[in-house]
């Protein structure tokens, strides 16, 4: 079948995906008791009696109806943006506003961190892979290995602790900002009418770097590159360790083969041999692992939001936790959701490119 | 004399040890994991051996002090070999604190794969040798707790039960069996197409005796190496969730929790309240990784040699 269909089959696939992540959400929002969901729209103070406002309420949030006829209803409010509103230390408003001004860090965060660390993982894994048990190949094992195995928050400290600006006195490595997204000096003293001092963020992408870009501020824009190699670097060492494991175990893999024999003693030159019938075919367990590496980076995003102070939708989400706004915590989990669904379409689209026997 | 015969099973499990053995990396994994096993066990036995009777709560290590704490040195006993830490204005000397710690991570993690493995296996098996709509809704549940990541899921379901230990330890069981009934899915549907099953269908064995003494046994081997592989995975996540302060739980000993206690001196340029209790993880998930890869190369049927 023609990868154009196999595409569009993967796209149709998505849909009963996506409603099971929102029955998950519906389910998540309905275990709370009535009394949780209802208690903001009381006032004790007015005329009204208690027991009627609890009605009135529950009227307004559909919660009379049977449980199935809500579920649509919550799709129905998904669809149309009313995802309710939240008021935390770092966010106060409607949830999907909050999700917008913050979800471009995330994201950004995610796709540095995973161009950076395949760009890095092809190669360097090529050459380990092809040179089993060599020096090269021991070493990258030790070092896959401990950052396959560091909890991502260690990690962080550590790359503070080395490079971080003023942690330890007189270290010359420590030239890095730890945290923030840049340097309130390359504001300058007048703020340009695209940066909103209250929130500290600039429009309209709300990533300085991009958004500095567009404006031509060279120095803002540098200052929140600056900002942004520790948190890539700490997400890219994770990930890179993930991705170099399968790489080098599919290198050794498919270097038996018959087919790599064969290509062999045809008389195909050495180096051609490992670009096309080795790590071709070692990509393919890499690829399907992808997703779920992923999924733990995404995880590893909200630990280097909060260790970095790099605000994003994992601080919103965690902020949403502590000061116990239903509303956010469940629409960053959705958003969180679709985005990983998104990534494991692009996987799943990137296989069957690489794989040509994947068509169904 | 004839030479007693040991049971071919009890055979097969020496046979897998001693090509565990051989395997130096391996074998190194699982002398870490059995000391740290020897750690957390000593303090069930013996709990007088950190010096404080009771070590359900940090409070108990605390000393009310306040000046900067002091690195690791050799001159404050055996207490203060690696340092101390201050969190909330008491000063902890971290080896003792780190020690009772393991106890708890460890204990949480392998209770957490332990029941997750055991009910995702038996769900995961029942699925796949049922088929039908039974696999199917399995099949649909397992993608909704694979679509949202593993830490996010996570931290909804604490937020839903509440932010206290016991319901993080609730919360991590909910999201980690549909790994394990992937797997024995995936393994399931394929020894259900063997001749030997088929053999005792022909001959008359219910579906349940089917799936108990021949599934289930056959599925077991990638069941293990994955729960050697989870066990450190499992202790980050339970780190990384004390880490976040989502649990509300101060003086619980748990190694992310000292390390996010830990952190506040790191602009103080102190290294040793992040880096010490981090090595205990790292050291731990390092070589309960060294002894799944091993695990994995030897109960490979492919690989076994």
């Amino acid at each position: 079948m023609e990868l154009r269909y196999f595409i569009i089959r993967r796209l149709l696939l998505l849909i009963p995906t996506l409603f099971g992540l929102i029955l998950l959400i519906f389910f998540l929002l309905r275990m709370f008791p009535d009394t949780y969901l209802v208690a903001r729209y009381i006032n004790p103070k007015s005329s009204v009696p208690v027991s009627v406002q609890i009605e009135q309420a529950k009227a307004a949030l559909g919660l009379n109806y049977p449980i199935f006829i809500q579920y649509f209803f919550y799709i129905k409010a998904l669809f149309t943006g009313s995802w309710g509103t939240m008021s935390t230390s770092i966010y106060t408003g409607p949830v999907l506003s909050g999700i917008e001004l913050y979800f471009p860090a995330t994201l950004q965060l995610a796709i540095f961190a995973t161009i950076l660390s395949i760009i890095i993982a092809i190669p360097l894994g090529t050459y380990i892979g092809a040179r089993p048990n060599s020096i090269a190949d021991q070493t990258g094992r030790v070092f896959s290995l401990t950052f396959y195995a560091m909890p991502i928050f260690l990690l962080a400290l550590l790359l503070q602790l080395v490079f971080g600006k003023n942690v330890i006195v007189g270290n010359p490595l420590g030239v890095l900002p730890i945290a923030g997204k840049f340097s309130f000096n390359a504001i300058g003293a007048i703020p340009p009418p695209w940066f909103n001092a209250s929130t500290g963020l600039t429009s309209p992408t709300h990533l300085p770097l991009l958004d500095a870009l567009i404006h031509g501020d060279w120095a803002l824009a540098y200052s929140s590159f600056i900002y942004l190699i520790l948190p890539v670097v700490t997400l890219t060492l994770s990930l890179l360790a993930g991705i170099l494991r399968f790489i080098r175990a599919g290198m050794v893999d498919s270097a038996n083969q018959e087919y790599v024999k064969t290509a062999r003693s045809k008389g195909v030159p050495e180096s051609l041999v490992i670009k096309r019938h080795i790590r071709k075919n070692a990509l393919i367990p890499t690829i399907t692992v992808l997703g779920l590496l992923f999924a733990s980076l995404l995880g590893g995003v909200v630990v280097v939001e909060e260790v970095f102070g790099y605000y994003g939708m994992g601080m919103l989400s965690l902020s949403a936790i502590t000061n116990v706004a239903i509303y956010g915590v469940l629409g960053t989990t959705f958003v969180f959701g679709i985005t990983l669904m998104a990534a494991n379409l692009i996987v799943d689209i990137a296989y069957a490119f690489i794989d040509p026997r994947i068509r169904y | 004399m004839p030479v007693k015969k040991r049971h071919p099973k009890l055979e097969d499990y020496s046979h897998t040890l001693r090509l565990l053995v051989k395997n130096k990396l391996a074998l190194v994994g699982m002398v870490i994991t059995i000391i740290y096993f020897i750690i957390a066990m000593l303090d069930v036995v013996y709990p007088r051996y950190l010096g404080v009777s009771s070590t359900n709560s940090l409070l108990a290590f605390g000393i009310p002090v306040s000046v900067t704490p002091v690195g690791p040195s050799f001159s404050h006993g055996f207490a203060g070999l690696l340092g101390y830490t201050e969190m909330y204005s008491l000063q902890f000397p971290l080896l003792p604190i780190s020690l009772a710690a393991i106890k708890f991570d460890m204990g949480y993690s392998l209770f957490i794969v332990m029941i997750g493995a055991g009910i995702g296996t038996l769900v995961g098996a029942i699925a796949g040798f049922k088929g039908g709509y039974i696999d199917e809704i399995l099949m649909r549940v397992t993608d909704v707790f694979f679509s949202v990541p593993f830490l996010i899921l996570a931290l909804a379901f604490i937020f839903l039960l509440g932010r206290y230990i016991i319901m993080a330890v609730y919360a991590l069981l909910i999201i980690w069996w549909p790994i394990y009934a992937r797997l024995a899915r995936g393994q399931a549907l394929y020894i259900k197409s063997m001749k030997f099953v088929e053999a005792a269908t022909a001959s008359g064995a219910s579906s349940a005796r089917n799936i108990f003494s021949h599934v289930l046994p056959n599925v077991l081997s990638p069941i293990f190496v994955q729960i050697s592989l989870d066990l450190g995975t499992i202790m980050q996540l339970f780190a990384v969730l004390f880490f976040l302060g989502v649990i509300s739980d101060p003086y619980f000993p748990e190694l992310g929790n000292i390390i996010n206690q830990g952190q506040n001196w790191l602009g103080a340029g102190l290294w040793w309240p992040v880096i010490i209790p981090g090595i205990f993880i790292l050291l731990f998930t390092i070589s309960i990784n060294l002894l799944g890869d091993g695990l994995r190369d030897v109960l490979d049927p492919k690989l076994r040699r």
